[in-house]
Formats: structure tokens, sequence, C-alpha cells
């Protein structure tokens, strides 16, 4: 049957929430006699790998090197690589992180295999090698096969499966994998400067997002109001990010987080794709924008035109009484 | 020490805000369905390459496939600061990555000795865009993606800063690298890209821009390295989701919505 390679990215301690979803789509892939095989690569990774098998790996292997601390394409994907040719799976599941989604690209290149960023889904029949990503403003869904039966190689985008549950009868020994690449000359990773994550949007239930027609950093104290009274999680966009108004853990959509509350009050924001993609699904959205036309109210079910500052302080007043 | 860039530059479908819908009864996309425009941040890129000639000099070389779309964003770079424009002649729109990233690591090493080779990371939906990742892996060099600036460029290593989650790397990576410009420059900076120049435009408009066959650059048949082939296009029927307007002013609509969301909570 078939057997599925993960590659799992783990970052101080912990393995990343996109990669449970590749472990869980991994598992379906593969089926009750297929094979799960994941790969963990980093300095002091091999214990955190270890959970690897509670999450449904059938085998663990971990580069465990001091000059894997930080992630550079040529080594990562010189190892990479090496271990898909050794493993040969019909299909290697990548995270859809800035990481992941460059390493999932480099191998595929190195390996000539078909390469899919941001995949939705993935079908192995046989020969047939697919995978599937809603594209074109979601408006197209296209089916990518892999030629010639290569192997597949895709990062999955967040969300596209539900996170493997965590079993812990499910143990393991972590096999090494020999870090032996030339590392000479090679690129390196100098500083870092990182926020540490402050709040848990995926868990919210409530989230009040804020985007540029928010205005300024003292207008935000609105959105604070409005989701002190309603218990709910503050959201942004990217635009709010990059504006200093708020930590980039705030942000939603393509490069920030993908939720889906129950509901999602989006003040002030366009409707970017790249925001619309981190929130469509929440179960209610309601859309405050000036601009009738604004596309965020092409997913809203409540739409409110008019200006957040006017409506805000009505929603809060309802809110109290 | 001047700096030699190549710049890889595509010109690729808008897929923003896409109304109605964009394939024919085949599940082909229809044509004029889409508008084209140059890759922002190939335009990035370009600008980060003028700017370190700018700092340092050096020689800045466009590379584009395909005809005659190719054609005109290497014209735009020429007109905004490239020094030279070369095409490959092959059809992109029917090759993959992979492909093309065959076609152009042959013709960068045609380039005389660049420092750098500089593209978009471009991850737009509905683009595959594995580009530098795949041209890095197939020159054996460095690579770094999601770079929103080039720091420095000295003494046989760049210094580049690279955009992650929360967050921020700097990188060092040995000259001769592959560097994938992320968006921020557009967004952050209103005079970034530089415009064409109206001088620049009298002087390059006539200027013959060479062309390199794929048999000159080493590949007999540029389809044959194709990786990943469209097996299926469907529209994703529209969202039918339940949605009314309520009146701002009106603020027994408000209170009704706000109990219908709230509802059991
Ligand atoms: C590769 C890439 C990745 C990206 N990733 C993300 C991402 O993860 N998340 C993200 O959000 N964006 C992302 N973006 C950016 C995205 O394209 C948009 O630029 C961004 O989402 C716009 O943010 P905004 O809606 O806050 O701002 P704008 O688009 O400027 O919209 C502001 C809105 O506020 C309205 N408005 C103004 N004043 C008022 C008022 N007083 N009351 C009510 N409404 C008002 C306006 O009508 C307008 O619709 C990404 C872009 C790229 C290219």
């Amino acid at each position: 049957m078939a057997k599925i390679a993960v590659f799992a990215e783990i970052e101080d301690g912990a393995i990343h929430d996109i990669c449970l979803q590749c472990m869980s789509k991994a598992r379906a892939l593969a089926g009750l006699d297929g094979r799960v095989v994941a790969l963990a690569a980093g300095r002091g990774v091999s214990e955190t790998a270890a959970k690897l098998f509670g999450y449904g790996a059938d085998e663990v292997y971990a580069a465990d090197h001091a000059a894997l601390a930080g992630y550079i394409s040529r080594p990562f994907r010189t190892l990479t690589a090496g271990w898909l040719v050794e493993q040969a799976p019909a299909a290697a599941l990548f995270p859809a992180t800035t990481l992941g989604l460059d390493l999932a690209a480099s191998v595929a290149g190195v390996l000539s295999s078909a390469g899919v960023l941001y995949a939705d889904d993935v079908r192995l029949a046989g020969d047939d090698r697919t995978a599937r990503r809603i594209e074109f403003d979601r408006k197209v869904v296209t089916d990518y096969a892999a030629a010639d039966g290569r192997m597949l190689i895709i990062a999955l985008r967040d969300g596209a499966a539900d996170a493997a549950s965590f079993d812990a009868g499910r143990t393991g020994a972590v096999k090494a994998v020999s870090v032996a690449p030339d590392f000479v000359g090679a690129a390196k990773v100098l500083k870092r400067d990182v926020a540490k994550k402050t709040i848990n949007l995926k868990g919210a239930r409530v989230i009040v997002a804020g985007g540029a027609g928010v205005g300024s950093l003292e207008n935000f104290s609105w959105i604070r109001d409005l989701a002190s009274a309603l218990g709910a999680e503050i959201g942004a966009t990217r635009a709010v990010v990059d504006a200093g108004w708020l930590p980039a853990d705030h942000q939603i959509g393509q490069t920030g987080a993908t939720v889906k509350p129950d509901l999602y009050i989006a003040c002030g924001i366009s409707g970017a794709v790249q925001h619309r993609v981190g929130m469509q699904d929440s179960g209610k959205i309601i859309a405050i924008n000036t601009d009738p036309n604004a596309p965020i109210f092409k997913i809203a079910h409540y739409r409110i035109v008019g200006d957040l500052k006017a409506v805000i302080p009505k929603l809060i007043q309802l809110l109290k009484s | 020490m001047s700096c030699n860039c190549v710049v890889i530059v595509r010109e690729v479908w808008d897929t923003r805000d896409l109304i109605g819908s964009i394939l024919d009864e085949a599940g082909h996309i229809k044509p004029g369905a889409l508008q084209t425009r140059f890759e922002p941040e190939d335009l990035n890129a370009l600008e980060v390459a003028l700017r370190i000639k700018d700092q340092q000099g050096g020689k800045i070389t466009a590379i584009a496939v395909g005809a005659p779309r190719g054609v005109e964003v290497l014209r735009e770079c020429l007109y905004r600061g490239a020094d030279a424009a070369v095409q490959v002649d092959a059809d992109a729109s029917v090759l993959d990555d992979r492909a093309l990233s065959v076609l152009l690591a042959a013709a960068v090493k045609k380039t005389d000795a660049p420092d750098l080779v500089l593209t978009g990371t471009s991850v737009v939906d509905g683009e595959n865009a594995m580009l530098g990742a795949m041209l890095a892996a197939e020159l054996a060099w460095d690579h770094v993606a999601w770079v929103d600036a080039v720091e420095a460029v000295a003494g046989g290593q760049a210094v580049v800063k690279r955009a992650i989650e929360m967050g921020y790397e700097t990188v060092q990576t040995p000259l001769p690298s592959v560097i994938s410009i992320g968006v921020a420059l557009l967004e952050d900076d209103p005079r970034s890209p530089r415009p064409a120049k109206a001088m620049l435009k009298l002087k390059m408009k006539k200027t013959p821009i060479p062309v390199l066959t794929p048999a000159e650059l080493g590949v007999a048949d540029p389809a044959a390295l194709v990786t990943t082939r469209v097996t299926r296009r469907e529209s994703v029927p529209p969202r039918v989701i339940e949605s009314r307007q309520v009146d701002p002013e009106d603020v027994a609509a408000l209170k009704t919505m706000l109990n219908e969301v709230l509802k059991g909570k």
C-alpha cells in the first residue's frame, strides 16, 4: 500500500500545527496497511520528533545537528532529498509555512519531482498522484497530476485537514539521519527577531478583526472594547500588522493564522483574497465597511455599510444593555 | 565591490478579486477572462537589483521566458534601468516551474559571472511559483526566499533580511546565490519600485533583445521537462450564503443581528 512521507517542522520543542494536519492527511492516504514515515531536521529535535509516533507515524527519522539550527535551503534540501530517495514514498507532505514552502519547492527541484504548493487535497490511486488546489481568487479548483509516476511533493495549506490526535500508546525509536552534507561556505542565519505568540486565534470562538479602515493605533480601542464586550480575541489584517498597530500574531490570512470561529466581525477590512482565505469558513461573518463594494461583503452574512466609528459604539451599547 | 545581478521576470495572470466565471464549458481558461500584469514581486526584485547597482555598481541582466509577453516585461526592465535583457524562446504557458528552472539555469550560466540571481517569491493564488527555489536547486546554489531587503553585498557574501512567521531573520548567503524577493517593498515604500524613465524609454525602445533557443540552452524539448500536469479545472460553485444588509441606523435590526449570532452563548 501507499507509503507517505511527512516533513515535520519543529520549533522550540513543538511540532508545527500544520505538520499535525499533514500527519492526519498522510495517515488517511496511507490507509491501514500503508506506512507513514516522518523526518525532522534541526538542532535538538530528536526528543520532540519521538512524539510523531503518537501522531500516527510508523517510522520517525531525525537529522539532529548544530549546523541545522537555522533554516537554510541548501543543506535542508540536500538532506531531505537524500532521505526521500531512500524512502521512495508516493507522496511527501510539507507544511505550507515559509520554511515548508521553500523546502518543498527546493526538494522538488533537486529530485525533478512534481511540486504543488498550497495544496488543499491529495489523491493517490495506483499511478495517479494528484494534488488539488483551490485558486484564482478561490474561483477555480485545479488538479495537478505528477507526470510519469513521479513522486508528488506538496505543501499542505493550513486548514486542509484536521490535526492528528495524539495516541500515547503509539511509541517507537527515532532513527538518526547522519548529517554529512558539505556545510562549508554555506549560508547561515545570523540573527533571529521573532515575536512570541501571545494569543491563540485558532481556538477563539469569536474574533473581532480590524483592518486599515480602523485608521490609527488610538482608534484600535474601539476594536478592543467591542472584543471585550463579546469575550472575543482580536484579529487583524496584514495592513494593520505592517503599520505596527498590532503584533504579528494577530494577523489572519495567507501569511497569518487560518481561523474558523463561530463569529467573525470584520471592521474596516476590504477583504483581499489573502485575508479571506484565513477566515472565510467562519460560522457567521459580520462586515462593517464604508465601501458598499468592498469584497468582504461577498462573504459576509451581515453587511453593515457604515463608518465603524459610529457602528461599533452602538454594538457595544447593545451588548452591555 | 561591484555586484552583477540577473533578474528573472515574468508576466502573470492577475488573480485578484475576479468577477464572473473564468472557465469555459470544457474547463479551460476563457481567453480574455484574466488580465495579466508584471509579477509584482519580480518588479521588487528588479528594484532590489537597481538599489545594489546605485550603491556599488555592476551590471543588471533581465531574463524572461516566452514571447511576446516575455519581451514586454524585458523592455519594461530596460526602461527602469536594467543594462541588458535576454529572452528565452519557449512557450512559458505550457511549462511548469521545474521546466522553466532548467531553461533559466542554463540561461543564467550563459550570463557572465552573476553574483546574485533575483526573482519574486510570488506564491500568488493560481501560480505555482516555485521558480527561485527550483532554479537554485538546478544551479546547486544557495537560496533565500521571502527576502524583504538585501542589506549588504561584500566579501563574497550577501546579507539579507528574510520575512518569516512572526518576524524576521538576517541571513548571510555566499555568492553566487539565488534570492527570492517578497512583497514588502511594494507595500512599505510608496516610491518603490521606481517607474520607467522617459529618457531610457527613448534610448532603449529599439534595443535588440537577444534570443536564446532551448537548443542553445541544451534542451531539446522543454515540454519533456514538465513534472506537473493540469488534468482538470473546474469552477468552484459560488458560495451560497444567507446574506443580508443591516442598516446601521436601525437599532432594532442591529439587536436582532446580535441575538442571532450570539444565540446559545
Ligand atoms: C503574498 C501576500 C500575502 C499576504 N498575506 C496577507 C495575510 O495573511 N493577511 C492579510 O490580511 N493580508 C495579507 N496580504 C495583504 C492583502 O493583499 C491586503 O493588502 C490586506 O489584507 C489589506 O488589508 P485591509 O483590508 O486592512 O486594508 P485595505 O485594503 O486598505 O482596506 C481598508 C478598508 O477599510 C474601509 N474603511 C475605511 N475607513 C473606514 C471606516 N471609517 N469605517 C469602515 N470601513 C472603513 C475601506 O473601505 C477599505 O475597504 C498579503 C498580500 C500578499 C501579496
